[in-house]
């Protein structure tokens, strides 16, 4: 036996109280945790005064005085204030460049977190046995099974927070400003949506008071009270563009999460948004663009190119309504060979409406989705098909008779 | 014997989600079947592709090869087989310009997808393709289904 996996079998040895007691930490830490997500959802105006305090703090750090603060409602009015030229990248470092102040920061934020790590230990490393366990069995079963308190604060504190608040809130927003004006400007932080990684830390310290350097401590209390006061900036020399929190943020349970995972969607405008009226559009946790759910047509639907923005205007706007608005006539339908009790249906798709001669096939999962049920879901075939099960084949690059042999689905 | 969901998963350390029956076997099938967006289909059924005799085959580790991620990045479909159990190659001629790769088994060999669950292959020779969809738009070509 290994040193490394006696030490991992004495752990897993370890008696009731140990294993009591690291539970007691553990409910603890998802206290915290949720705490943070708390913060990234947070949606009442920001707490300037703290904002402000804790940049300046940030500022001093690089040996820089207090910068002018201008404040926006959004990321999309941030950017407006921001007059900057492209940031050049694999060049050289512009020590005249106004953001040369955020790379100083993004270097001081590297090293404080290369130090925490040091502090903590290597929660990162995984043995890939424990980690499977970590990610697929709820806490109280993963610790009982040998995952240690580390390792189990990666996963359901670091990876689900990422997954909420990177995945969830940013992602949308993020998408949102790339389609509004191009690549945002970097080199920014995100306030609110940094929660991940400072709750990671946050969390290690709260359970382990002392874990930290006072100097360090002092350096992490400036990025939570970032987080806890205000949205997205810009550190720039002598200014500093910040943003309002959210106004709105919707989210909803990831299905079968194990950590509190939630994932943004609102069926009836931006799923996170500003007082201003901009924000980013969710549909069940995918980014999607505004018209899909503000306005989804079949006209757009047939224009889009990404087929998963597609499904989801189609699944906003509903399968029937969209086979009625679309006057879609059914060519035929056949049982979906190898899905049991499955029917294939092929419809007509109107010229006119999309542009080309085609007919879509309408075609049923061989898997449940979360929620129980199966999706349906439709793909476009060459309008000189007449047959569904060919239809289906030739979405494979095979015959109809080809595709009739089709033994299983999933 | 046909495992289960759950001894698949186990056995490579793949995960599959939540919802999914775990105890259910996976059927080992000889013949065409579709995980989702891609299909594993005999060779000898096909007559429009062709493997060169100078293709490189590599081994199937039991960690699994990453066929395909779905279009969030996410969700990808893998193939895992024990060791020395399968061969994989994506040296393929195939005009209908889908394919993934070929595999070679000679024990049986698996699917592994998030949503879609497990696909169990027979030992045998297949072509593993990808979909398609015809293109709505005036001038374009038919795109590829990322699910």
């Amino acid at each position: 036996m290994s040193p490394s996996s006696r030490q991992r079998a004495r752990r897993r040895a370890g008696t009731g109280r140990h294993h009591a007691a690291h539970l007691d930490r553990w409910h603890r830490a998802a206290e915290i945790r949720d705490e943070w997500l708390r913060a990234a959802l947070h949606t009442e105006p920001a707490d300037r005064e703290t904002a402000e305090r804790a940049i300046t703090g940030l500022y001093a750090l690089l040996g820089r005085r207090r910068p002018r603060f201008h404040w926006a409602a959004s990321p999309w009015q941030a950017v407006d204030l921001l007059d900057e030229p492209p940031i050049r990248l694999g060049g050289p470092v512009d020590p005249t460049a106004p953001w040369h102040v955020a790379h100083q920061l993004a270097d001081v934020a590297h090293r404080l977190a290369g130090r925490l790590d040091e502090r903590a230990g290597p929660a990162g490393t995984f043995w890939w046995t424990t980690e499977r366990i970590a990610r697929t069995r709820p806490p109280a079963d993963a610790l009982a099974a040998g995952v240690s308190l580390a390792e189990l604060l990666v996963v359901g504190v670091r990876d689900s927070l990422d997954r909420s608040v990177h995945d969830g809130l940013r992602t949308p927003l993020r998408a949102a400003l790339t389609e509004a004006v191009g690549e945002p400007p970097g080199l920014r932080w995100h306030g609110q949506h940094d929660a991940p990684w400072v709750a990671y830390h946050d969390v290690r310290r709260r359970l382990r008071p002392g874990l930290f350097h006072p100097d360090d401590d002092r350096q992490v209390d400036l990025w939570a009270d970032i987080a806890r006061s205000c949205g997205w900036w810009w550190p720039r020399e002598d200014v500093c563009v910040v943003t309002e929190r959210t106004g709105v943020a919707h989210t909803e349970a990831l299905p079968g999460a194990l950590h509190g995972e939630v994932r943004t969607h609102n069926r009836h405008g931006p799923a996170v948004g500003y007082a201003d009226g901009w924000g980013g559009h969710a549909w069940h946790g995918t980014a999607v663009p505004a018209w899909v759910i503000e306005e989804p047509t079949v006209e757009r639907i047939g224009a889009e190119r990404n087929v998963e923005v597609r499904r989801c205007a189609i699944e906003r706007l509903g399968w029937d309504a969209y086979l009625d608005q679309a006057r879609l006539a059914l060519v035929a339908e056949a049982l979906d060979p190898g899905n049991p009790g499955c029917r294939l249906q092929l419809y007509e798709l109107p010229q006119r409406v999309w542009g080309t001669p085609a007919r879509v096939l309408l075609a049923v999962n061989g898997s449940v989705e979360r929620d129980g049920h199966r999706r349906r879901y439709g793909l476009s075939v060459p309008a000189d098909l007449d047959d569904p099960v060919a239809a289906a084949g030739w979405s494979y690059g095979l015959s109809g008779e080809q595709y009739a042999r089709l033994l299983r689905r999933t | 014997m046909e495992l289960t969901l759950e001894e698949l998963t186990d056995r490579t350390g793949l995960t599959v989600l939540d919802h999914l029956e775990r105890q259910v076997r996976i059927p080992v099938v000889d013949g065409l079947q579709a995980q989702g967006d891609l299909i594993v289909i005999p060779l000898a059924v096909l007559d429009d592709v062709e493997v060169p005799a100078r293709a490189r085959w590599r081994p199937v580790p039991p960690s699994g090869v990453e066929l395909l991620r779905g279009a969030a990045g996410g969700n990808p479909h893998t193939l895992v087989a024990e060791p020395g159990a399968a061969e994989w190659t994506t040296e393929v001629r195939d005009r209908q310009r889908l394919a993934v790769g070929v595999l070679r088994a000679t024990r049986p060999a698996y699917l592994i997808h998030p949503e879609h669950g497990g696909s169990g292959i027979a030992p045998g020779t297949y072509l593993v393709r990808r979909q398609r969809e015809r293109s709505t738009q005036r001038g374009q070509a038919d795109f590829l289904v990322a699910d």
